[in-house]
């Protein structure tokens, strides 16, 4: 009976204690800056990737409404993808409830508290994040980004310099350039005008054809780097603001040999005064090669891009189906400035379906890779699912046509694309990329049977796994794609002469030769079919221009002295022998030469 | 060189009327070195307040386009200032931001806010134009690149403040008396 008076007394007191609570504004240092700390200030530093500081009192609350006003629209913290994906690495999302509290705090005038009460700030080093690299390399030759005008999409090229094959466990991209060695300034300039930066290797000389001089870098959105199919891209290597350089696992290094080149993709804004960047390169070595071998594979819907002037939701789609069992370690989504909403899923064979990415409103300039927190399995016949949506309406402030105007596929930034890159890890010992790449490469096909890549990269992957039948029909059609190109002739040529097509094979490296007469491929090819056929004197011809480009080789060396041998040019063939143990003593075969042709001049 | 020539002219004779003239102070605006002027009292055709402030990207990335039209209606008669709210920047701060980034204008500081609420000013960069007598003829953002903060236009379509400036100029009245600006908040700072 006396219960229901205490009750009733409770039931008043609750909503004033309520009351009380939302009455008691948040303040600075109980409850803002601990979101700002773990959230904000990886960027907003001196000297970092943001354009002010927020790491006191006085920095938040000078910006205390544009950051409840920014966090409100979560264009701040950048982060495009939407939650309900397995979880990345690096999330920077506010919850509702820290959005909501930053507001509450800018609507009671960004009110301190207790300034002893406020958490420390982290501290950051403006050095290299990962102690001093092994190799620093500054790019060839800075950028002179205008104080103002549109958005500038440059590549800057790196030249490593390696003398021998380094194995590379981290790599940290300094968009602004080396730390500065003379201690801390007052001012660092951060790296404020890059959005994002894409390391990609150039192990085939491609930059060659793209820079008006070497080291000189050139302009371009995407850029397209030639690769060896069967010395596929493995690993994204990736700068976004605010992240710590990525240190690959144990087992994950990846390769870097002499002669390769590194090109910078960056995206720069202009900000109001003039700037030079020269932006910097840390590498860390290890000795141990790698005994992980991830792929990363290129989905794209380009063929389909073909947005009328107006259109409000153009829509394209792909489907792949996973051909092993494997792990996705990593994503990397990419259009232009039509591109709004991005999604990509996973079917299993069950039928499940979970999404592994969606971006409600893509915005090129935060473009970024995705690493996943844990590797998400992707069973054997499950399917990744990709549908990008374009507006290409004058209603999409971002159109970079005014008026809008038809958009086709293309690299420039009023073209647009549709590309998706996933790290893939295939399942099992050793390394199973083949199965993989070739599976993506009749994907490819099936979407196009005219691509010329997609035919040149399947007949050069036939002829490593030795099926010359299926390389000549692969690289016949890549031939009567792009008939001037020298490297399918070259490739075709050796499924004949596999074939034991001797003379057809001869006919394809001389055509090779007639498009890069500095084909040394083609020049060795051509030298081997001509001795096989027994013409040696025109077989040492063709090795000529080989033997001199390959002067450091002791293999080269060595066969050259044995042509030369066979044409009983015993003189030569010594010397050639000679040349190649002075470049390597211990080469067995060229000790096997020298001792043939000492013998040869032994007096009997 | 003309029109270079004839800009320092005026600002020097700007500079001359404040120290000559009593005007009307009622504003709080101050100079570099903390003195009371009044940006109303020496005579101009229009006078164009840039409300910015140094540590806001947006404010900066339009330096080169403030300093174009500055260049432009300067020497028409117009006069610009760039007036910081923020109390905390010190005059070397203020000085080096202009050098820095080419700012036009002269510099003021406005402590008390009450220049931006005269000429309705929220965020920075905003503009205000005053005609001859002194009546805000426009108010708000320079051009329509941004749409909002962190959304821009790859180029501006409509360049309000060139056109309420030319309007002002020519003794008409601009298209528009306000265009929301985008930028960052003035009241932000002290």
């Amino acid at each position: 009976v006396n219960a229901s008076p205490t009750v009733a007394s409770l039931r008043a007191a609750l909503p004033f204690v309520a009351l009380t609570l939302a009455a008691q504004p948040p303040t600075f240092s109980h409850d803002v800056a601990p979101v700002i700390y773990a959230n904000c200030v990886a960027c907003h530093r001196v000297g970092g990737a943001g354009p002010f500081p927020l790491l006191t009192y006085r920095d938040v609350r000078s910006h205390a409404r544009q950051i409840a006003a920014l966090t409100k629209a979560h264009y701040m913290p950048p982060w495009p993808p939407a939650a309900g994906s397995p979880e990345f690495l690096d999330e920077r999302r506010l919850t509702a409830r820290e959005i909501e509290m930053l507001t509450r705090w800018a609507n009671a005038g960004a009110p301190q508290g207790s300034p002893e009460e406020t958490p420390a700030p982290p501290v950051f080093s403006d050095g290299w994040q990962l102690g001093t690299p092994d190799l620093i390399i500054r790019a060839s030759k800075p950028l002179n980004l205008p104080a103002s005008g549109s958005d500038v999409f440059w590549n800057f090229v790196f030249d490593p310099r390696l003398t021998m094959t380094r194995y590379v466990r981290a790599l940290e991209i300094r968009p602004q350039g080396e730390p500065d060695v003379r201690g801390p300034s007052p001012k660092p300039e951060g790296s404020q005008s890059i959005h994002h930066a894409n390391l990609l290797i150039d192990r085939v000389g491609s930059t060659a054809r793209l820079e008006a001089s070497p080291g000189s870098g050139f302009p371009g959105m995407d850029v397209t780097i030639d690769r060896n199919p069967l010395d596929p891209e493995s690993h994204f290597l990736f700068w976004k603001p605010g992240t710590l350089p990525y240190s690959e696992p144990k087992g994950f290094s990846w390769r870097l040999d002499p002669g390769n080149l590194l090109v910078l993709n960056t995206h720069v804004e202009p900000s109001g005064k003039p700037r030079q960047i020269t932006p910097a390169l840390g590498l860390y070595f290890t000795d141990e090669a790698p005994s992980r071998f991830p792929i990363v594979i290129e989905l794209d819907r380009d063929d389909l891009l073909d947005i009328p002037s107006g259109a409000k939701d153009f829509v394209v789609s792909d489907r792949f189906r996973i051909p092993a069992d494997s792990d996705l370690l990593a994503i990397y989504p990419h259009a232009h400035y039509l591109a709004r909403l991005m999604e990509v899923s996973l079917t299993l064979p069950d039928g499940t379906e979970f999404p592994l990415l969606r971006i409600p409103d893509w915005d090129l300039k935060w473009q970024a890779v995705y690493r996943y927190r844990k590797p998400v399995f992707l069973p054997k016949d499950s399917i990744v699912f990709l549908r990008y949506h374009y507006d290409n309406s004058s209603g999409n402030r971002r159109n970079p046509n005014s008026p809008p105007k038809r958009v086709e596929a293309g690299n420039k930034a009023t073209d647009e694309m549709a590309h998706l890159w996933l790290q893939l890890l295939p399942r099992g010992p050793g390394d199973r990329r083949r199965l993989i790449q070739t599976t993506v490469l009749e994907h490819k096909l099936e979407k196009n049977p005219r691509d010329y890549a997609a035919n040149l990269n399947l007949g050069a992957l036939a002829l490593s796994r030795l099926d010359a039948q299926a390389a000549v029909s692969f690289l016949r059609t890549a031939i009567a794609i792009e008939p001037a190109h020298p490297e399918p002739h070259d490739m075709l040529g050796s499924a004949l002469l596999n074939l034991g097509r001797l003379a057809d094979a001869a006919a394809q490296f001389r055509a090779a030769l007639r498009f890069q007469p500095d084909f040394m491929n083609a020049h060795y090819n051509l030298s081997r079919v001509l001795a096989r056929t027994g013409d040696l004197k025109a077989a040492i011809l063709e090795y000529q221009p080989v033997a001199k480009a390959y002067a450091a080789s002791a293999r080269i060396q060595t066969e050259y002295g044995f042509l030369l041998y066979r044409d009983g040019k015993k003189t030569e063939a010594r010397s050639q022998f000679e040349k190649a143990l002075t470049l390597d003593p211990t080469y067995a075969d060229a000790l096997r030469g020298r001792d043939l042709t000492a013998s040869a001049e032994t007096p009997r | 060189m003309l029109p270079s020539l004839l800009g320092k002219a005026f600002e020097l004779t700007f500079l001359l009327s404040t120290a000559t003239l009593a005007g009307d102070f009622s504003l709080g605006v101050l100079d570099l070195n903390n003195q009371a002027l009044d940006p109303f009292a020496p005579p101009a055709r229009t006078r164009v307040f840039l409300f910015v402030r140094s540590d806001c990207p947006i404010t900066n990335r339009y330096a080169p386009e403030l300093q174009r039209i500055s260049a432009e209606f300067s020497r028409q008669g117009a006069v610009f200032f760039r007036v910081y709210a923020d109390n905390s920047d010190t005059k070397a701060a203020i000085e080096e931001h202009g050098r820095e980034y080419g700012f036009p204008g002269i510099a003021l500081r406005d402590p008390e806010h009450r220049l931006a609420k005269r000429s309705h000013a929220t965020v920075a960069p905003e503009a205000a134009v005053f005609d001859l007598r002194g009546k805000l003829a426009y108010y708000g953002r320079i051009d329509d690149r941004y749409v909002e903060v962190g959304k821009s236009r790859p180029q501006a379509q409509v360049h309000d403040l060139e056109a309420a400036i030319r309007s002002v100029l020519n003794g008409q009245q601009p298209v528009a008396l306000h265009q929301p600006a985008v930028g960052c908040s003035l009241a932000d700072v002290q």
